[in-house]
């Protein structure tokens, strides 16, 4: 992470003004990251701050003295002496006919917000440029594909402003280059290699192409199925119990119902990032498969049955004893579940080592 | 001989620079389009995430994915050719039983209306009266007149390299390699007044200083051959019929800047010229003039030639060098800039051809001789394609600061018999038109610049009094709505709309007409990411500007 304000090589702060005021920055910031560290809300539509700048919306376009056109402050390094204006008349009425330009190329300029994490980014800037004027009607861009069957990701690409942040996010974040940008132009589509569906591509449906889709082209089908559940949505900040890398996510629910996962984007672990498990598998928590009690194999027919924890705890201990008295304490090795808790991967190794004395314990996560 | 296998292929080209579009070429010339196989050939070859591959090749016009692609007709629809019977032609193809399809200009605006068959150009109106040939040669020169890069280019032999040689060729690379030092050498042309021929009018000289000054390498020469302009054809000619010319030129800004390696980026609308260029960097080489160890020196310089495969926006130089790197080619964000981050991020000249085969004739002559080739305070020539309704169309180099009226009436015949000039073109068609009085203007880019437009690479095509504006604005933009990158949302966004205007939707009162595409020029204008964008709203603002009564027929009409 850059250091906000730190001097330069030489010791002296770097200057530059900013709508008239004199601000410092660190070397390498771009306008963009000194104006909104300067709370200044400059619009985009293909930023998102884990993606290198790509400077395809151009809302984010700034004035700087000596430059004969606005200049794109997500991919312009902040240099000494700049003198910048970022919200003036003319860049607002820029600002507004491209917001007024990118809703004609959509069938909906609204959607539910299941869709996922950013899918409101447009409709948000349509509304602060007052931009749903209908002008500039014409032709939508984009190819939805309803023929991909896969259970997690919606394509609907005829609300696709072809920000590529979906492509940016799969090349850079995630690293499966599942997805790219074919043909050119106002014919420019999302594809997979061929066209093919995702299923038959390299995606790992980590679903991070839905969560940074600015206007629900893509949309998270777990979370949509769950649309009309009634009830407001609360989150809760969590940490997934899947594996023990710690991904932060917030849990989506209506009730007692758990409608959607959403990722921690200020995660420490995972700045946004899931895989298929964290996003998607969430239906076996009110599954009614789910075991609610324990259960315990008889000895006679060999089939399970339901059991009292009491019951089943004396069970696996006297089986535990069993194993030690006939073996020795080494026949016995403790694996700690990367989805347990912390609190409860320490009692397992205090009940492996002093409990039955050996050392042999180890934790899922490793390996 | 049998085929190459797809591994043969492969390992032919893993190995060397730029490899990805000589690859692709050998596959799609094997087996007359890009299968599946193939690119999951390639992809594996030059480790390339399929998607990306699959995607950038779609990018390109003239890579066919259906089988039996390369070896359908494509026929030009740009402005000129459309006037001159693609229709007509395109029918007679039909009926002839092939299967043809449209692609934009090829470059022969001079001679139309070109066809691409497999790997060979023909022109003509008809199936049966296609023929190919060498490119035309300029016109002679007018008496008085002194030229640079087109002084030796109507003698014969001057192709090759003993023909060349026997006019002075190479003299200006021998005279800086033994003579000169580098820095003298940029001094130079610095001094000529010598700028970027391509369109965008760089100081030459200030490019290579930076280059030779920055940190870092090996560093790169490339030679801008994408000359993709519709109504630009003048570095065919250059290449074609003077390739030593450009060639000298770039081993001039190698020895200038320290370069080690360059590439002629070369489209692929000029499969003859790949031949002459490849046949004429083997004899270079052969002579000591390319390669290692020049003139008996330490300085070497390996030169390459590498084709386009069909797509306008690679002739931006930052394009061009995704596209040279094999990346999908969307231009860069700029800064950096090429010359401190260019091929592989690392100092880079781009220069276009004409300024290249410019700088062998500034070093023999000198600065001075240069400079005073323009008319009043202009600094040097400008080789202009011209076409369309005019009587002698083909490529003029003229004194920077000619008056047009001068170039279209004296040197070109003025237009056909009975009929006037109505509008002409700049830049192709980047400039937009100019029309009426505005036809005053000199050829060089205060004076062009003033009124709206821009002079650029150099390409002026009339339009006379028969022709419909709002037809051939709509046909240009087509061209620019088909060849804007996909990148930015103003350019992707806007040359569709403007499209979809010039044909008849949108609004149905003209002030409602004109206000949308007012604010679409603008907005293009001031905030596309590079020239398509910022160029193409040119076409519809001069439209309004010159052709109110034509806009409003149009809109009311409906």
């Amino acid at each position: 992470m850059k250091q906000n304000g730190s001097p330069s090589k030489n010791g002296t702060a770097l200057t530059l003004t900013l709508d008239g005021e004199r601000v410092t920055f660190s070397r390498g910031e771009t306008l963009y990251e000194v104006a909104e560290r300067h709370g200044r809300e400059i619009p985009t539509l293909c930023y998102d701050p884990r993606l290198e700048p790509f400077g395809g919306c151009r809302l984010c376009v700034v004035e700087l003295e000596g430059a004969r056109n606005p200049v794109a402050s997500c991919t312009m390094e902040a240099q000494p002496g700049m003198r910048v204006r970022t919200r003036t008349a003319a860049l607002e009425v820029q600002r507004r006919i491209l917001m007024e330009m990118v809703a004609s190329e959509n069938r909906d300029t609204d959607v539910d917000p299941m869709h996922g994490y950013a899918s409101q980014e447009m409709a948000e800037l349509l509304d602060r440029y007052d931009a749903r004027t209908g002008r500039f009607e014409g032709a939508l861009s984009g190819t939805s594909r309803p023929d991909d069957d896969n259970p997690f990701i919606k394509r609907d690409y005829e609300n696709c402003i072809s920000c590529y942040r979906c492509v940016r996010v799969c090349a850079e974040q995630e690293g499966d280059y599942a997805i790219s940008v074919m043909n050119r132009g106002f014919h420019t589509q999302i594809t997979t290699e061929f066209g093919g569906s995702l299923k038959d591509s390299a995606c790992t449906f980590c679903g991070q192409c839905i969560q940074t889709c600015p206007t629900g082209a893509l949309g998270d089908l777990k979370a949509l199925a769950n649309k009309d559940v009634p009830g407001e949505t609360e989150t809760t900040r969590t940490i997934c119990p899947y594996c023990g890398v710690g991904c932060s996510v917030d849990i989506m629910t209506r009730g007692e119902k758990i409608v959607g996962i959403l990722p921690g984007m200020d995660g420490p672990a995972n700045e946004g990032s899931l895989c298929v498990k964290g996003q998607f598998a969430f239906d076996f928590v009110g599954h009614p498969d789910r075991l609610s009690t324990p259960f315990v194999r008889d000895e006679a027919s060999g089939e399970l049955r339901p059991a009292s924890w009491d019951e089943a705890l004396d069970f696996a201990a006297g089986k535990l004893r069993k194993v030690v008295k006939d073996y020795g304490r080494r026949a016995v090795y403790g694996i700690a579940s990367g989805r347990a808790p912390h609190e409860a991967a320490y009692m397992m190794q205090r009940f492996i080592r002093a409990g039955l004395g050996t050392n042999h314990i180890d934790n899922c996560s490793r390996a | 001989m049998p085929d190459p296998t797809n591994a043969e292929l492969v390992a032919r080209w893993k190995d060397e620079p730029a490899p990805l579009l000589p690859l692709l070429h050998d596959f799609h010339e094997r087996d007359g389009h890009l299968s599946e196989e193939a690119l999951r050939a390639v992809s594996k070859g030059l480790r390339i995430p399929i998607a990306d591959l699959f995607g950038t090749v779609t990018f390109y016009h003239h890579f066919s994915r259906d089988a039996g692609g390369l070896d359908r007709p494509r026929v030009c629809n740009g402005p000129v050719c459309t006037m001159r019977g693609t229709e007509v032609l395109i029918a007679s193809l039909r009926a002839a039983g092939h299967d043809p399809h449209v692609m934009p200009c090829p470059g022969r605006c001079d001679q139309p209306v070109p066809v691409i068959h497999g790997g060979t150009v023909l022109t003509g109106r008809t199936a049966s009266t296609l023929v190919s040939g060498p490119s035309p040669l300029p016109p002679p020169a007018p008496a008085g007149v002194e030229e640079c890069v087109f002084a030796g280019i109507r003698n014969p032999g001057r192709a090759t390299l003993a023909g060349y040689r026997s006019e002075g060729g190479y003299e200006g690379l021998i005279r800086a390699v033994t003579a000169m030092s580098p820095g003298e050498v940029i001094d130079l042309i610095d001094a000529s007044g010598l700028a970027g021929r391509g369109g965008a009018g760089f100081p030459t000289g200030r490019k290579w200083r930076a280059v030779a000054d920055a940190p870092g390498g090996p560093k790169t020469i490339v030679c801008n051959a994408d000359e993709g302009e519709p109504g630009c054809f003048k570095d065919r000619v250059l290449m074609d019929h003077d390739p030593h010319g450009t060639i000298e030129g770039m081993a001039l800004a190698a020895y200038a800047t320290g370069a080690v390696r360059g590439f002629i980026y070369l489209r692929y609308e000029y499969p003859e010229t790949f031949d002459i260029l490849e046949g004429a960097i083997a004899e270079a080489e052969a002579a000591g003039l390319l390669g290692d160890g020049i003139l008996g020196t330490d300085f070497a310089f390996d030169l390459m030639v590498r084709r386009g495969a069909g797509a306008y926006i690679c002739g931006e130089e930052t394009s061009l060098l995704n596209s040279l790197e094999g990346t999908h080619p969307f231009p860069r964000n700029r800064p950096p800039f090429p010359v401190t981050h260019g091929y592989e991020n690392l100092p880079t000249v781009v220069n276009n051809v004409e300024t290249l085969a410019s700088a062998p004739p500034i070093v023999v002559h000198g600065a001075d001789w240069y400079r005073a080739l323009g008319l009043g305070d202009h600094a040097g020539t400008k080789v202009i394609s011209l076409s369309g309704d005019i009587a002698r169309p083909g490529n003029y180099e003229v004194p920077i600061g000619l008056p047009l009226r001068d170039l279209l009436h004296v040197l070109a015949g003025g237009p056909l018999p009975g009929r006037t000039i109505q509008a002409v073109t700049m830049a192709g068609l980047s400039g937009g038109f100019l029309a009426g009085a505005d036809l005053d203007v000199t050829l060089d880019e205060p004076s062009i610049r003033s009124k709206g437009s821009f002079l650029g690479a150099g390409g002026i095509m009339v339009f006379d009094d028969s022709r419909d504006m709002i037809r051939v604005t709509r046909e240009s933009m087509e061209f620019f709505a088909e060849e804007s990158c996909g990148k930015c949302f103003p350019c992707r966004i806007g040359t569709q709309r403007l499209v979809e205007r010039l044909e008849g939707d949108g609004p149905r009162s003209v002030d409602a007409w004109v206000d949308e595409v007012t604010d679409l020029n603008e907005v293009m204008k001031k905030t596309s990411a590079c020239g398509l964008g910022q160029a193409a709203p040119l076409l519809t603002e001069s439209l309004i500007r010159y052709f109110p009564d034509r806009v409003r027929r149009h809109v009311e009409k409906g």
